[in-house]
């Protein structure tokens, strides 16, 4: 039986700090507002920090660019599902800002593989955290 | 109290949404492309309506035989059972008719359900009045067309439809006898009243084209074309009811020989030839067309004039109440604007237009925002890279001293 005070047979890293992500997200898609806490971070993982816009078209691909540089290990941003975006286009207009099909785009030289996006509706909270979850660990692995 | 009342219906709608985003993927929901349906539809109304009208005859004697020329069926017995075979007489006359009866259905159905959608998921306010108030409009022409698509075919029906909808017009006042015999091309029945319907009929379809531009006149992106899997199922639906229960006219012979293949059809089919004078008292209504008729039949014409007149108007009035605090606008910062057109290009509401700028600048152009069309989402934001446009509540520079602050305070 394996005693809950046995030693880690991985070692733990020692330099190892918290991985930050920054999410902008959508007021309109995700419950937001019911899923973060005073620190405006998840609930579920305080590693991940939220910022609320009115749509995910609002958001620049520089800012993401700016959370990265300042330290962020991975960023995302989260809209409304894929054909039902509040504002009509939010949702498109972000997606091919940073798959570099709409300016202003995604720069070149960023890691694709530390920017992500979500596509949910007001009632995926579930859903958004496994993806999210699922994101983090191929972001930060990488 | 009305505001929780249109937030209970967003939850609704979504979380139907959400059961069928399982099933389909978000790219393949048709819910999603509930406003590129009935355009959908519409493109097979015009089809087989060009079909059909190339052996239409508008008068009264042939109007209903040309009718019953395209889409009689003979009868085959198979088993016992009587089916038609809609490969004889104009080889698939029926299917045809039954694509133009279907797909009328279909469209008015689509078209209810893309405004409750609307409604439902609070898109129909403020910025939004005019899509909304030119959907209303259309609401209506798709209803007149489709009513005199019903007087086109000349029977039974179509004889009391045309005398009611006499006594509703005659209610207005004043101008009510005129128009009563405007509607009908002179002062009786004649053959000018088959030609005058037909005249609505293609004219009101015609007018659906100038709506649609006035519908789609805001939106920068509107959504015309649904999904291929959307559009297989739509067309699916109609193809199989337009077989398997076929748009036929009821004749005194089919009656007699096929009672039960006409109680089958009884719902979609055509009665008799209308008789002059004769108004038959079991009237079929169609649901999505005939309800006004209905109003009438039940409430008197005076009636039916209220129920319409005020759900018309409460239509109309909809966008506009309850109001909404518009204090964070979009507004352009001059000194920064280059005049790149980014934002102007991904309004979806073409809020922002491009304007010359004066001489003394080294840019051509200038962005401006139209304030009663800015929905204030901040996608011409996200499309800036000047931080040239902004919403006062909520600037660039904030949001980028937002994203240093949570990265700073650390977890």
């Amino acid at each position: 039986m394996t005693s809950i005070n046995q030693e880690p047979t991985t070692p733990v890293s020692i330099e190892s700090k918290p991985k930050v992500v920054v999410g902008f997200v959508c007021e309109r898609s995700i419950p937001i507002q019911e899923m973060i806490n005073q620190q405006r971070a998840l609930s579920d993982d305080p590693n991940v920090k939220i910022v609320i816009l009115p749509c995910s078209g609002m958001v620049k691909p520089s800012q993401m660019e700016l959370a990265l540089a300042q330290g962020a290990d991975a960023t995302f941003v989260c809209g409304c599902a894929m054909g039902d975006c509040h504002y009509r286009t939010g949702n498109i207009m972000i997606k091919e800002r940073l798959e570099g099909e709409r300016n202003p785009k995604l720069r070149k030289s960023t890691d694709r593989t530390k920017v992500g996006m979500f596509f949910f509706t007001m009632k995926d909270k579930r859903p958004f955290l496994e993806a999210l979850a699922k994101f983090k660990a191929s972001a930060i692995k990488s | 109290m009305y505001r929780k009342f249109l937030s209970l219906l967003k939850n609704l709608t979504v979380s139907l949404e959400k059961g069928i985003n399982v099933l389909t993927t978000q790219e393949h929901n048709p819910l999603y492309f509930h406003g590129a349906i009935p355009l959908y539809i519409f493109w097979f109304l015009i089809f087989s309506g060009i079909l059909l009208w190339m052996y239409y005859i508008p008068t009264l004697e042939r109007a209903w035989s040309s009718v019953n020329y395209i889409s009689a069926l003979p009868v085959i017995e198979k088993g016992g059972v009587n089916l038609t075979d809609p490969s004889s007489g104009i080889p698939y006359g029926s299917i045809i008719r039954g694509i133009h009866r279907y797909g009328a259905a279909g469209m008015m159905i689509a078209t209810i359900l893309h405004m409750l959608r609307v409604y439902f998921t609070d898109r129909h306010r403020s910025w939004r009045w005019i899509p909304w108030i030119s959907g209303v409009a259309l609401l209506v022409l798709v209803l007149f067309v489709g009513i005199t698509g019903y007087l086109l075919v000349w029977d039974n029906r179509a004889y009391a439809l045309t005398v009611w909808t006499q006594a509703f017009i005659v209610a207005i006042p004043i101008v009510g006898v005129g128009l009563s015999n405007f509607f009908i091309g002179g002062q009786g029945i004649t053959d000018y009243t088959i030609t005058r319907f037909f005249f609505f009929h293609i004219g009101g379809a015609s007018l659906i084209f100038f709506l649609m531009w006035w519908h789609f006149i805001r939106l920068k992106y509107p959504v015309v074309t649904p999904s291929r899997s959307t559009n297989f199922l739509v067309l699916g639906f109609i193809l199989v009811a337009a077989g398997a229960i076929p748009a036929i006219n009821i004749t005194e012979e089919l009656v007699s020989k096929y009672p039960s293949l006409t109680d089958q059809v009884a719902y979609v089919a055509s009665d008799a030839p209308a008789t002059i004078g004769t108004i038959v008292t079991n009237v079929r209504y169609d649901v999505w067309y005939m309800f006004p008729y209905y109003l009438i039949e039940k409430l008197g014409v005076t009636g039916a004039w209220w129920i319409l007149g005020v759900s018309t108007l409460l239509l109309i009035v909809a966008p506009f109440y309850p109001k909404d605090r518009r204090d964070n606008i979009a507004e352009v910062i001059e000194a920064k604007c280059t005049g790149c057109t980014f934002c102007s290009l991904d309004c979806p509401f073409e809020a922002i237009t491009m304007q010359e700028r004066g001489p003394g600048s080294k840019f051509k152009l200038i962005a401006v925002v139209q304030e009663a069309r800015c929905s204030e989402c901040g996608i011409c934001v996200g499309a800036c890279p000047f931080q040239a446009i902004e919403l006062p509540n909520m600037d660039s520079k904030a949001i980028d001293g937002d994203v240093l602050a949570l990265l700073k305070q650390g977890t």
